[in-house]
């Protein structure tokens, strides 16, 4: 599970230069979401937009989302889901422990992975597992979990600020985004380097709130990051989760904002935000 | 307290886990010496002459110094019992300036002050303070036929004040009941419901394998070999990301932490960047049934 080196073969040479760009992770098939985000993203007006991976797993239909990530030309790379679905896996790659997580982890990789094309399969497959660019000055790579292991969990609470100048000193960035836990947050480091996960679309953050949030990222004298709530017709995806059979836990979360399931990975500060 | 016997070597050199880089610290602050006398204690920890030795404050300062320059991600205190450590406070609230921290702990020392110090240490950390609060057993008579009489009472007691003071201890157990509790249900199940009845609304679990060694008899596991490592990815093991510091250097992970087999330093952290040999029948433990010693 653990990465190529950040340097490798799969980091495009050619760094593209932005100014301004958006910055997603975390779809979870759910389509209503990020058509909305798209749509704030270009009124934003941004240049670009970037997914950060892990398209499928949780909502209903996950060949829905594909379409949409073509026809807006996201650039996307390839989320611990993604990898799981192209190579084949049983499972999810999640790495839970409690049978009650893995319950329902088994219910959402299954559902997900029949309702998954061949050909969506196969495009999972071929993206990049990270990417590098310039926005301004600032050299940013992307990954999902972290630049060194897909499906790493990079809390807010449990990542220290001498881990991310490590990682961003091995990677050469001075911007590294990440997405996977399903929670927000922006470090600033005192050596001027920032480290940002760019939260989910896909579900609500755990905060009794059903907005989901993306990223945008403007280039200045100074990076501005401007965390976007996205409202979006979450009572009829809840509904569309229920009409497909999923699991009444997982509609729940959508209408509340609060994780029902898969929790034991959250870290005492995180945990102690949410309901249950 | 003798040390416990090694395992006599294999005809053929341990297969190596690779070094990957520092991901976790473990601080063997307390050595062996613990108050519990756990029938099943990975390390035969007890209130008598330990085996090895706790640590004194500098060196884990030191520790914590160069993990941090190494990028560490997480830092954890066991033992024996962390909180027999005359330091314990000052040395997580140092480890916490730089990294989220765990102590492993029988809860049996969690006091109403000191229930109130860890919660002031939580509140200020820049990270989160993770509490792991042993117990084998949600049945008192279970529990305390391993760990001890009383045990069972004085760690849901900490347990409770930990959560009135807004933390939420992992509540640790080993397998070693689980044989006891025929039928349907999981451990987590049971631990889950017993921990809603205190009163505990998110409750938090850790569940470990039983390891046959410290006071636990041998049990059929063999050191592993070569050809039972073919296919498998050795770098998720714990001793690929991971060091412990103890009395007499540095060691490959928590289980073994004292053992000279499992030396890999008398020095620095760095010194002990080098492949670990998994020469114990513990690494087959470990390896059969992909267990951490880490919350996760």
């Amino acid at each position: 599970m653990r990465d190529v080196p950040p340097d490798g073969d799969d980091v495009p040479e050619q760094l593209g230069e932005y100014r301004r760009i958006a910055v997603l992770g975390g779809v979870y098939s759910n389509a209503p979401a990020l058509e909305a985000t798209l749509a704030d993203a270009r009124a934003r007006g941004v240049e670009a937009v970037f997914c950060l991976g892990d398209m499928g797993g949780f909502g209903p239909h996950p060949d829905r989302v594909f379409p949409l990530l073509r026809e807006h030309g996201v650039l996307a790379i390839q989320g611990n889901y993604d990898e799981s679905l192209a190579s084949g896996r049983t499972d999810c790659g999640c790495g839970y422990t409690d049978p009650r997580d893995n319950h329902y982890a088994a219910i959402s990789y299954r559902y997900t992975f029949e309702g998954t094309s061949t050909e969506n399969k196969a495009w999972l497959g071929a993206l990049p597992r990270h990417r590098r660019l310039k926005l301004g000055p600032h050299r940013v790579l992307m990954c999902h979990g972290s630049p060194r292991v897909i499906n790493e969990f990079l809390w807010e609470s449990a990542t220290p600020n001498g881990l991310l100048r490590h990682l961003m000193e091995r990677a050469e960035a001075d911007l590294m985004l990440c997405t996977h836990t399903g929670i927000k947050w922006h470090r600033a480091l005192p050596d001027a380097r920032h480290a940002i996960n760019v939260g989910v679309i896909g579900r609500p953050e755990n905060d009794g709130r059903p907005n989901v949030w993306y990223t945008v990222l403007t280039a200045g004298p100074d990076l501005t990051v401007e965390f976007v709530p996205v409202h979006y017709d979450h009572e009829t995806l809840a509904r569309e989760m229920e009409r497909e059979g999923l699991p009444p836990e997982f509609a729940e979360t959508i209408r509340t904002g609060w994780w029902t399931t898969c929790l034991e990975n959250l870290p005492a500060r995180e945990r102690a935000r949410g309901k249950y | 307290m003798s040390t416990p016997a090694v395992t006599r070597a294999p005809a053929a050199p341990a297969p190596l886990a690779p070094f990957v880089g520092l991901s976790t610290l473990w601080v063997q602050i307390t050595g062996t010496w613990c108050n519990l006398e756990c029938r099943h204690c990975i390390n035969a920890s007890g209130p008598r002459a330990p085996w090895l030795k706790p640590l004194d404050g500098e060196t884990i300062r030191r520790a914590i110094r160069e993990a941090e320059d190494l990028g560490v991600k997480e830092i954890y205190f066991t033992g024996g019992e962390p909180f027999l450590h005359g330091e314990i406070l000052p040395l997580l609230e140092r480890a916490l300036h730089v990294a989220p921290t765990t102590v492993l702990t029988n809860g049996t020392l969690i006091g109403p002050e000191q229930a109130d110090a860890l919660a002031g240490l939580a509140a200020r950390a820049p990270y989160s303070l993770e509490i792991r609060v042993s117990l084998d057993d949600p049945d008192r008579a279970r529990n305390d036929a391993i760990r001890g009489e009383g045990a069972w009472a004085k760690a849901v007691e900490a347990v409770r004040r930990l959560r009135e003071r807004g933390l939420l201890p992992i509540v640790t157990a080993t397998e070693i009941t689980a044989a006891a509790h025929p039928g349907p249900g999981t451990m987590h199940g049971r631990f889950r419901d017993f921990l809603r009845a205190q009163g505990v609304e998110r409750p938090r679990l850790k569940i470990m394998p039983v390891f046959a060694l410290g006071r636990q008899p041998a049990s059929g596991e063999v050191p592993l070999t070569e050809e039972d490592l073919v296919g498998f990815d050795r770098s998720i093991l714990q001793c690929a990301d991971g060091r412990v510091v103890a009395a007499g250097g540095i060691y490959a992970c928590p289980i073994l932490a004292g053992l000279p087999g499992a030396r890999l330093s008398r020095g620095s952290l760095a010194e002990s960047f080098r492949p670990a040999p998994l020469y114990h029948p513990a690494c087959a433990t470990c390896h059969r049934t992909g267990m951490t010693c880490r919350n996760s």
